[in-house]
């Protein structure tokens, strides 16, 4: 299954790649397992992803489950039969991620000696999508604009904002190093 | 039916497309190998439309019948790309 790509991460990465993770489930409505952060994390409070929208017109959820017509009443059409299918493709993908990412914050964390892990024979194809997800999710939040890079790097060191924008930004480095791993 | 009329259906009957739509998010990178892996352009092709998304904000990447652009649309959704489908406006 894996295709022999390895990922090295610090514990701190794998922390927040595993907090996003379970956060996106549970915006996508997939609840269903142990939780690796809490509601008073302060890194959950800033992400936001988890944060109650009684609607379902969260925008998260429309950027990851778009529209396909102009037409609202075709939308719905397709959006009821295709939506089931698109949430759990997107679900497993982030669930397969969850249990690498566990590996190292569960087991290997446990090591007050390490500083991190590596992710063995990930599928590349399984990681792009979830990963392209987190950061269409981190997006939405943080209302990513094309210059929003420059945004990030006006913004004082000391402002909390900085610290997400620079998860979103690692995010693309991630994803961008995985592709160019996988087409070479 | 005729072949006459069969051929004025096929002129009358526009096809459908699915556009992929710009947005500041996905990677250049990311888009063009999308686009191969689904449709297995070439690197050259998938390439040129990825860069007319990016510079007129929007592309047609295929066509077909409605089933089919329907398809293609949730495979992009899939992929985290902003597609929707729609008849053919040239012609």
């Amino acid at each position: 299954m894996g295709d022999g790509f390895a990922l090295d991460l610090t514990l701190d990465e794998a922390h927040i790649l595993i907090n996003l993770v379970e956060q996106l489930l549970e915006l996508l409505g997939d609840s269903n397992f142990e939780h690796h952060y809490s509601n008073d994390d302060p890194l959950a409070q800033l992400m936001g992803l988890g944060a109650e929208v009684p609607t379902p017109e969260d925008p998260v959820l429309l950027r990851l489950l778009p529209n396909a017509y102009a037409d609202p009443e075709a939308s719905a059409d397709f959006r009821r039969y295709t939506e089931p299918t698109l949430r759990r493709h997107k679900s497993e993908a982030l669930r397969s991620i969850r249990t690498e990412l566990a590996l190292i914050v569960d087991e290997i964390g446990a090591d007050q000696l390490s500083k991190g892990g590596r992710v063995e024979e990930l599928d590349g194809d399984t990681w792009l999508v979830a990963l392209n997800d987190l950061r269409l999710a981190l997006s939405v939040r943080l209302n990513i604009e094309a210059d929003s890079f420059d945004t990030f790097e006006l913004l004082p060191d000391e402002d909390p904002q900085k610290a997400v924008y620079a998860v979103y930004f690692w995010l693309g480095w991630l994803q961008e190093n995985l592709l160019a791993a996988m087409i070479s | 039916m005729t072949d006459v009329d069969l051929s004025l259906d096929q002129l009358l009957d526009r096809p459908w497309v699915t556009v992929v739509w710009d947005d500041p998010v996905n990677l250049m990178t990311y888009v063009t190998y999308v686009f191969i892996k689904l449709f297995e352009f070439t690197p050259e092709h998938a390439h040129e439309l990825m860069m007319q998304v990016h510079n007129e904000g929007r592309a047609a990447v295929t066509t077909g019948s409605r089933e089919e652009m329907e398809r293609d649309v949730q495979r992009l959704h899939e992929h985290g790309l902003w597609a929707t489908l729609q008849r053919d406006d040239k012609m």
